[in-house]
């Protein structure tokens, strides 16, 4: 009986912390703070501070921002109506340049994190499947408010696009594609893309 | 036994206590869907599912053609964000010419002078300019009928000139006080006036603006104490060195949205009107929160028109 008593109060503490814990945050919220402060942790890592670590460190962080971000639904929202105007093939590779263009610009600044606060906030239900999550960078000088819109697909939220004061990278991508396929064909944007991503 | 008869009516307490809470603040899911996704989603946080453990034919998927690839019924939809942009030509030759003067001249001047000033100093620094400012931001919220923003604002602006020794420090800011700067500016005013962005202009040294912008900068000039100092080279300096404090507390975000853009021009462009009209919906929003009794009374206040940006 002793035993039976001690493991079903395991149990309903087990189901007491599962069922409170994403109550009080939200899904959403919980899944992309948990990507954050994962990457934080590689970032703090006192084992990766070496200088020759860099590329270690480069390729934990990949792991976690691909589970963390959608790229084929960032890269879709971007290209907007022509999408349709890829080849399957094109869109393949197009989805793939798009993600190291990104990574190239910002890897450096995401390794140069010294000890910032990351505070997450807020989190607004768009809908049933959409949300933005509400953060901020708190350095020394200034607050940077960081927001990620995301999208529930097979159960699993997602980012899919990323608003940095106030500026969202999908538009801005949109707007700069846009510009550059009412110009150009397809495939002269992937050689644009590639050009880019191959020059050091 | 009576333990056991405890333990369930707290765990049945709780569940039902867990269970009110979402009811109210978050949850806009249908609960019949809730459940699964709180069980996916802890476990996925542990162990990263890479793309892999998708099937090829779901990847398959993602890649067809997109039906619905308007995002029509999006809800973050923006309203127009695009401008006009008929000097074209001209604003690329300046964007070019400002990146070259960001890169040769005021970049390595900034860092020049981070490498030998503490942050410390040069966050006073920021803050003494800062408070400077305060005659445009005072007017801005006067201007927007914006009266606890401009209580605020002087209130900050005594503050922090006599305790804050000139302005050097802010502890108007501080958790006592919590008298946080008025983010606003004539532009912005302009715009809750209902004033649009006109077209795109690219100015030498100040960089992207737009008709309503410049009377922006030359109002901001005009109320703007730095801008009277004699003889002209002794403004310049002083201009010269707010520039590079400023520059030096945000070496690094140039560069990393240029190199991030497949056309930084157009990068700069959109990032620049994407960011105004964000900026002044923001201010709209506040002002109309601060004055209901205006809307309610249904007079035609030509502060708040009912379109336009």
């Amino acid at each position: 009986m002793k035993l039976m008593i001690k493991q079903f109060a395991v149990l309903s503490i087990l189901i007491i912390f599962a069922s409170s814990v994403p109550v009080y945050a939200g899904v959403p919220m919980t899944t992309a703070e948990t990507a954050v402060r994962k990457v934080l942790d590689v970032l703090k890592d006192p084992k990766l501070k070496n200088p020759s670590a860099k590329e270690i460190k480069k390729e934990k962080l990949r792991v976690i921002y691909e589970d963390m971000f959608d790229e084929i639904e960032f890269s879709k929202r971007t290209l907007v109506r022509n999408w349709n105007k890829f080849t399957p093939a094109q869109r393949t590779e197009f989805v793939k340049l798009f993600e190291q263009v990104l990574e190239k610009a910002y890897i450096d600044k995401i390794l140069d994190y010294s000890n910032e606060k990351v505070n997450f906030y807020k989190e607004n239900m768009i809908s049933d499947n959409q949300a933005e999550i509400q953060s901020k960078i708190v350095t020394s000088s200034k607050e940077i408010p960081i927001f990620y819109r995301m999208i529930l697909k097979d159960g699993k939220w997602k980012v899919y696009d990323v608003v940095v004061e106030n500026v969202s990278l999908v538009q801005n991508y949109r707007t700069q594609f846009n510009d550059i396929l009412s110009k150009d064909t397809p495939e002269q944007l992937l050689e644009t893309l590639r050009k880019k991503v191959s020059k050091q | 036994m009576k333990g056991y008869l405890a333990l369930s009516v707290l765990l049945i307490f709780l569940m039902t206590g867990c269970a009110h809470s979402p009811r109210q603040s978050s949850s806009v899911l249908p609960s019949a869907q809730s459940a699964p996704q709180i069980l996916l989603a802890s476990t996925s946080g542990e162990i990263p599912v890479k793309a892999s453990g998708k099937s090829a034919d779901a990847i398959n998927d993602e890649y067809k053609d997109e039906e619905n690839i308007d995002y029509a019924d999006d809800k973050f939809k923006e309203e127009k964000v695009e401008i006009a942009d008929p000097l074209e030509p001209v604003n690329r030759v300046m964007h070019l010419f400002n990146d070259k003067l960001y890169l040769w001249a005021l970049k390595p001047a900034a860092q020049g002078y981070k490498a030998v000033t503490p942050e410390v100093l040069r966050i006073s620094a920021r803050n003494f300019f800062s408070n400077l400012r305060f005659p445009s931001r005072f007017l801005s919220c006067l201007l927007q009928s914006d009266f606890s923003g401009a209580a605020t604002e002087a209130g900050r602006f005594t503050i922090n000139t006599v305790w804050g020794i000139g302005g050097l420090m802010d502890p108007a800011s501080g958790k006592a006080l919590d008298l946080q700067m008025q983010d606003t500016d004539l532009g912005q005013t302009l715009g809750v006036w209902g004033v649009g962005q006109g077209f795109y202009i690219v100015w030498p040294v100040y960089g992207p603006s737009s008709p309503r912008d410049s009377i922006d900068i030359a109002g901001d000039n005009l109320l703007y104490p730095v801008s009277y100092i004699n003889p002209w080279y002794a403004w310049l300096g002083v201009w010269g060195y707010e520039k590079i404090n400023a520059t030096s507390l945000r070496i690094g975000d140039y560069e990393a949205l240029k190199d991030a853009a497949i056309d930084p021009y157009v990068a700069f462009r959109d990032a620049y009107i994407q960011y105004r009209l964000k900026r002044v919906k923001a201010r709209k929003a506040k002002v109309a929160s601060s004055m209901p009794s205006v809307e309610e009374s249904g007079s035609a206040n030509p502060v708040l028109p009912a379109k336009g940006n």
